[in-house]
């Protein structure tokens, strides 16, 4: 395994089409990880604005949201992004797609909130000055300019979690998947946070472990044994998992089984 | 965090970065070709008196010698021994000398100024198709992970101690490896997942 | 997976970092014998990164003292360090985990603790006086013989940290696998 990389060609030619209608599609899309099978025969069309992921810890709901923006790539099945193979499309997926971790402290690198900005700019290749001076007024524009100079292990957890997403949002990507965000948040921060999302213009395809946060969604995945167990409007997919989480409740609790 | 910069704004502070690169260098070059005691003590006092333009906190930045004086006294002794003290004395007062003129540029220069001035230095890697932007991302990495790791370290004592009573010694290292490796792979993904270390120019 | 690998290589620096942070009093029995930790991340980064990686760990983490960190034992830091008389074995923990990492590929049938105690013994201590004691000798105006018995009293402790090293190794062989990257 080389260190470092060969550049690839100069000059490549953009391949995806950030309009694509559907930005997803899957086609019995199946996952393993050493040997061992994670996602299973996942053939499914993504469209629409606000689409939800619930599962049981280890259903796949992570890899599954992983393959959105290339950190994974299928072992069987066809799955395009943004209108090409995702195979093509992965060098340019970072930009289109925004992706925010459970925990912000694995995914802020830099020591201030400005630095943080910045460097989504600079990756798409401002040079150092204006980034700065970009990521000042992007940050404006969100009420949080009095947070530029802090170092970011100083904010709250709230706050924290924030900077990650607009860490993210200042590169405009048009799909912004979150991995279970708020689960460190307290009620105020997770309210907070939950209706700035909901303003955005982005799609977005969110991870989450409170049903709640769901509300003004247009469509839930359920994912079990990383498998599809169920995919519709809200209501539906919710009540029936509510439903069948009070079954499992009900049967002899057994902690080997969590 | 970690710094051992002097807080400031002083002439020293204000010089540009690789201009102090260059004059460090000169005067390396330059006392390499000086052995004699009597040219060498001007020397030190010059070099004393660049800490002591800066005012009291400069002045405290001697205590740096403090730190590398039983390993001077013991070089000293070789030479006492072997019959060459008045060769040591020189020796020792060339070392000094040296020693104060390099930390005398770290202690006024930010790190970052100092890493935009040895920038460039990182060209040639272009030629080679390997970002120039790595080292300064490298940096910046390990700046982040170091503080981390230290309280990942803390946060294994208190739950071993939690558990048994005494404190965790070596025995420690390699959960505190194994944890910390694992949030490195994380900060790797979310490397990636916002373009990685080449950035999205391409 | 080259995102991978700098964050790797960067980790082993900040490793190397953290060991000169950590109070003495994290590892008890090597307190009053007059040695850092520091050599313990060097030996670290060759055995767990291989030759090539873990060389750039060891060079990234004397860069960033160079930029002004003071992050070598004792909290020293900066330019100055480089102009000190034991200047040579800071020159001589890049080659050494160079060194450690190649014995650790090349010796790949041996079991990770033996291999790893031969990697860290040749690397950690053997090259890196090989570069310290001249290094010394040099700066200091004194005979290759003499700067070696000044050295010798850091010998013990690096007996220690080499076998710190084979069983840190060792475990994180058995519990995290993927981490053990010198004999990909």
């Amino acid at each position: 395994m080389a260190f470092w990389p060969r550049k690839s060609k100069q000059n490549e030619t953009r391949v995806c089409d950030p309009d694509a209608k559907p930005f997803a599609v899957f086609e019995n899309v199946g996952l393993e990880i050493a040997e061992r099978s994670v996602l299973t025969g996942l053939t499914l069309r993504l469209t629409e604005d606000r689409i939800g992921v619930i599962g049981l810890n280890g259903s796949g709901k992570s890899t599954f949201v992983r393959l959105l923006n290339g950190l994974r790539t299928p072992s069987s099945g066809e799955l395009s992004l943004f209108g090409v193979p995702a195979t093509l499309a992965e060098p340019e997926l970072p930009r289109h797609v925004g992706f925010v971790f459970q925990n912000p402290d694995h995914q802020a690198i830099f020591p201030t909130v400005e630095e943080e900005i910045a460097f989504g700019l600079t990756q798409l290749g401002s040079d150092k000055d204006e980034s700065r001076s970009r990521a000042r007024a992007f940050l404006a524009t969100h009420g949080c300019e009095a947070l530029a100079d802090r170092p970011i292990s100083e904010l709250s957890e709230g706050q924290k979690q924030l900077i990650c997403i607009l860490a993210v949002l200042v590169m405009e990507p048009r799909l912004l998947v979150l991995d279970e965000p708020m689960t460190s948040l307290d009620a105020l921060a997770t309210s907070r946070i939950r209706s700035m999302l909901m303003s955005l213009p982005q799609k977005i395809v969110l991870v989450s472990h409170d049903l709640s946060h769901f509300e003004g969604f247009d469509r839930i995945f359920w994912l079990e044994e990383g498998r599809l167990r169920m995919d519709g409007p809200p209501h539906e997919v919710l009540a029936a998992y509510r439903a069948d989480l009070d079954i499992k409740l009900n049967n002899k609790l057994e902690l080997v089984a969590l | 965090m970690i710094a051992m910069q002097i807080p400031g704004d002083t002439w020293a502070h204000r010089l540009p970065a690789g201009l102090k690169l260059v004059a460090v260098a000169v005067a390396s070059i330059l006392l390499f070709q000086v052995s004699s005691f009597w040219t060498l003590l001007p020397c030190l006092a010059a070099v004393i008196s660049l800490y002591a333009s800066l005012g009291r906190q400069g002045l405290a930045q001697l205590k740096l010698l403090r730190g590398l004086s039983v390993l001077l006294a013991c070089l000293l002794a070789l030479h006492w021994l072997s019959g060459t003290l008045l060769e040591g004395f020189a020796i020792i007062l060339r070392l000094i000398i040296m020693i104060l003129a390099a930390n005398f540029v770290s202690v006024t220069t930010r790190m970052d100024d100092m890493m935009a001035a040895v920038q460039p230095l990182f060209r040639p890697l272009e030629w080679l198709g390997i970002s120039s932007r790595k080292p300064a991302l490298g940096v910046t990495l390990v700046l982040r992970f170091t503080p981390y790791m230290l309280q990942v370290f803390s946060m294994l004592q208190e739950a071993y101690r939690a558990r048994t009573g005494s404190s965790g010694s070596w025995r420690l290292l390699a959960p505190f490896a194994i944890q910390s490796l694992r949030m490195s792979d994380h900060v790797a993904e979310a490397l990636k997942a916002r373009g990685g270390s080449d950035g999205l120019t391409r | 997976m080259a995102d991978r690998s700098l964050v790797h290589v960067a980790f082993y620096a900040a490793l190397i970092a953290a060991l000169g942070l950590l109070p003495p009093v994290a590892i008890p029995f090597l307190s009053g014998v007059p040695i850092t930790a520091q050599t313990l991340g060097v030996m670290l980064a060759g055995v767990m990164l291989g030759p090539v990686r873990g060389a750039l760990a060891v060079l990234l983490f004397l860069f960033i003292v160079a930029l002004g960190a003071p992050l070598l034992a004792g909290g020293r830091g900066g330019l100055g360090v480089f102009f000190s008389p034991s200047v040579g074995f800071l020159v001589g923990w890049p080659v050494g985990a160079f060194v450690a990492g190649w014995i650790m590929r090349a010796t790949g049938r041996l079991n990770v603790l033996t291999s790893s105690a031969i990697a860290a013994a040749i690397g950690g201590i053997v090259v890196v006086y090989a570069f310290g004691i001249p290094g010394l000798a040099y700066k200091a105006g004194l005979s290759l013989a003499e700067a070696a018995v000044g050295s010798a009293v850091f010998i013990p402790g690096d007996l220690l940290k080499v076998a710190v090293t084979a069983l840190v190794a060792e475990t994180i062989s058995r519990g995290l696998p993927a981490a053990f990257l010198s004999r990909t």
